[in-house]
């Protein structure tokens, strides 16, 4: 522990205390813009923080009639049954919401973890840019354009080429019965993983080329072949930056709105079938806000954002406990 | 940094000395773009000050702003219609009837639009002195199909519509459907039978008819401005509806008259209950509204089971409704002390205007909207002229 000459250089990463105190100025009194600024900053952080309280606390007021109404018995209700009737329940809607979130990752996973695979590992340095500017712009289009390319150009397709011959070959399992209209929750899913790869493997991308080139080399040179290197180094490696970008494309395919509406079919329904029509929490929120037929399906509507909003939430939390616990487990493998 | 050629600097030394200018270059982009942003509103809103000023003369003429918002069906209409009256300026919002409703309950508006009339439970909602009903024009609901290669509009009754959107007839050339089209060729396909998602004043009408003519359908169903179809995909707005059966083939679904003639789109007829089949046009839903013959109630009355459905002559169309104002009984009651008398008459004026056979309804017909009859047009006058503040009567002031 031997002090630093220059009391201004920061300590090598080795020596550092534990807890280091926060940086000091020397030889100068506190000006008055520094107190400002920091000022400026607390307020901008307190208002990120107040602002997500508010909303919470707005959405929870607003629905304040139908939390009374109905209670829990909102969270298990199959039907949507506006004025006169009121009778709300969110069961098809999360099912939904749900379904076509867990059938995108499931597409969009392999593709999403291949492609960064291919742009880190194996693509020719001249390719990699371009494959990656591609990706990002992916990222960049407004889900509305996603919404009307699925509503014009795969939407056909779906109901002429891919689901006849889904039902053909596979029929059996009881997945793909009904007719095939192309307008079902098989295509939202599809449009919604189109719309998640961008996204994770952007972050996959970047979590991958974080690893360092020595262990690469290390298990290089016991023999590996690239699949091993693959395995046994990079993934485990980089695994909480994949989970972060998994959990980023599903917060945007669990809250996508517009693009979901224009092909899911809109009915609100328990589904039968990959090509039942359906109806998530944002689709519905969408469809209904404007015309809603009185104050209490308006509180209904509110009450299913918030729960939209408490599954987004745990899904969130789920992986940051996810995350930890595998950091963990990292650290340990290293030490 | 080996080997820097000296007479040009390295390459990082270049970048630091452009990137302040670059990013200079660009704040000075966003703020030009900024302040042209802010000019345009700026000299907009002066243009609106220009456009709708006017003199004030007592309780008639002055600068009144009347705002409504409610029911998207009529909103080419209202807007049609604010332009034209000039004596006010009126603003509508196209929210839909729903929130047309929520409006006037709130008491945000001076006049809320919906195409349904008000349930029991939304008159319950509005607060003292209550609202009159004034129906404003007609709408009609029409079958459009996407059915290529078919001419001749195709024939429906009302148990085939019912059983196409219960779900239960599934295949276009079925025998029900084929005995209604001789000697047409209908398609050995699956029906896809098209809603409205959002909640709507077309699927009232839809539904109410559906209720009329198939008792499964009342049963189960019912009628509403929303309901959870059994069959079929949902989309929202007619605009919603228009598109998907327009790209969908062997496709079905509803919607308004206008829309239907705006589009040029193909719809089916519809048989009356004089047996006839009956292509919807604005003349003989105009006829269906005559030949209903309807008994108002009061007009602060439940008007929820006011129907011109199924009127009974020979070339009526069936499946037609009106659609609605909602305005204060008493302006100055509902409104309190920041209403002046000026802006009560200035609304009557604009309601007495819309509801003209010369004025409003003169310009129903070239945006495809079904002019109301002169009966009900007497009616809404009387509703019009009833209107009180704080229990005095309203000055009629003459329209320019």
């Amino acid at each position: 522990m031997g002090s630093p000459a220059n009391p201004t250089e920061s300590p090598a990463a080795g020596n550092a205390p534990p807890e280091v105190p926060p940086a000091q100025r020397v030889n100068r009194a506190p000006v008055l813009g520094d107190y400002f600024f920091s000022t400026l900053t607390g307020i901008a952080a307190a208002a990120v923080v107040g602002l997500s309280l508010l909303l919470v606390a707005v959405l929870v007021y607003s629905s304040r009639s139908t939390l009374s109404l109905f209670g829990p018995s909102f969270l298990w209700t199959t039907v949507w049954r506006p004025a006169p009737a009121n009778v709300f329940g969110i069961v098809p809607a999360a099912e939904d919401t749900l379904l076509t979130s867990a059938l995108a990752l499931l597409i969009g996973i392999p593709l999403s973890l291949g492609s960064a695979i291919f742009l880190t590992q194996h693509a020719p340095t001249w390719l990699r840019a371009p494959i990656g500017q591609v990706i990002e712009l992916l990222a960049a289009i407004p889900s509305i354009v996603f919404g009307f390319w699925g509503l014009i150009v795969l939407v056909p397709f779906e109901r002429y080429r891919v689901e006849p011959a889904l039902q053909g070959t596979l029929g059996w399992t009881g997945l793909f019965n009904g007719t095939p209209i192309g307008i079902d929750i098989l295509t939202a899913s599809l449009v919604l993983s189109i719309m998640t790869v961008p996204t994770i493997t952007a972050i996959s991308r970047d979590a991958i080329a974080a690893v360092p080139r020595s262990q690469k080399e290390a298990a290089l040179s016991l023999g590996a072949t690239d699949w091993e290197v693959t395995r046994t180094v990079v993934l485990p490696y980089s695994q909480g930056g994949i989970a972060a970008g998994i959990a980023l494309g599903l917060g945007r395919a669990l809250g996508e709105t517009m693009a979901v509406l224009l092909v899911i079919g809109n009915r609100f329904a328990i589904p039968s079938s990959l090509f039942s029509q359906g109806e998530t929490i944002a689709s519905l929120i969408a469809n209904d806000f404007t015309e809603a037929s009185g104050p209490l399906e308006l509180s209904a509507l509110i009450e299913a954002g918030l729960v939209l909003l408490l599954i987004t939430l745990a899904i969130n939390l789920a992986a940051r406990a996810y995350l930890a616990r595998s950091q963990v487990h990292e650290g340990g493998f290293e030490g | 940094m080996s080997a820097i050629d000296p007479a040009s600097p390295p390459e990082e030394i270049v970048r630091r000395q452009k990137s302040p200018g670059r990013g200079r270059g660009v704040y000075v982009v966003l703020v030009v773009v900024i302040g042209l942003v802010l000019v345009v509103v700026g000299a907009n809103a002066a243009g609106l000050i220009h456009l709708y000023g006017g003199s004030s003369t007592g309780v008639c003429g002055g600068n009144v702003v009347l705002n409504g918002a409610g029911s998207t069906l009529v909103a080419p209409l209202m807007f049609q219609w604010a332009t034209s009256y000039t004596d006010s300026t009126v603003n509508y919002n196209s929210i839909g009837s729903g929130g047309g409703i929520a409006q006037i309950t709130s008491k945000t508006v001076d006049f809320g639009a919906s195409d349904a009339p008000l349930s029991s439970t939304q008159r319950g909602a509005i607060p003292s002195p209550g609202v009159v009903t004034i129906p404003e024009s007609v709408g009609a609901a029409v079958p459009i199909y996407n059915l290529p290669g078919l001419n001749a509009p195709l024939r429906f009754n009302g148990s085939a519509l019912a059983a196409i959107y219960l779900g239960t007839m599934t295949n276009w050339n079925n025998s029900e459907l084929q005995a209604l089209n001789p000697g047409v060729t209908l398609p050995n396909a699956a029906i896809v039978p098209v809603f409205r998602a959002d909640g709507s004043g077309t699927t009232f009408i839809w539904t109410s008819y559906l209720s009329s003519q198939n008792t499964t359908w009342r049963n189960t169903l019912g009628f509403s401005t929303a309901l959870v179809f059994p069959a079929g995909i949902g989309e929202k707005g007619n605009a919603g509806v228009t598109q998907a059966v327009k790209s969908t083939v062997d496709a079905i679904g509803y919607v308004d008259i206008n829309y239907a003639l705006t589009d040029s789109l193909s719809y089916g007829a519809v048989e009356n209950p004089a047996g006839h089949y009956v292509l919807a046009n604005l003349s003989n839903i105009a006829s269906a509204v005559q030949d209903s013959n309807v008994s108002f109630p009061a007009a602060t009355g439940d008007w929820y089971n006011v129907s011109v459905l199924n009127a009974k002559g020979p070339q009526d169309y069936p499946i037609s409704s009106f659609t609605y104002l909602f305005v204060y009984k008493d302006l100055g009651a509902a409104y309190g002390s920041s209403y002046g008398m000026s802006k009560a008459a200035a609304l009557t004026a604009f309601l007495r205007y819309i509801v003209s056979p010369t004025g409003g309804q003169s310009q129903a017909a070239a945006l495809y909207y079904v002019p109301l009859t002169a009966q009900v047009a007497a009616n809404d006058l009387t509703t019009i002229n009833s209107l009180t503040f704080n229990g005095g009567t309203i000055p009629v002031c003459s329209t320019s």
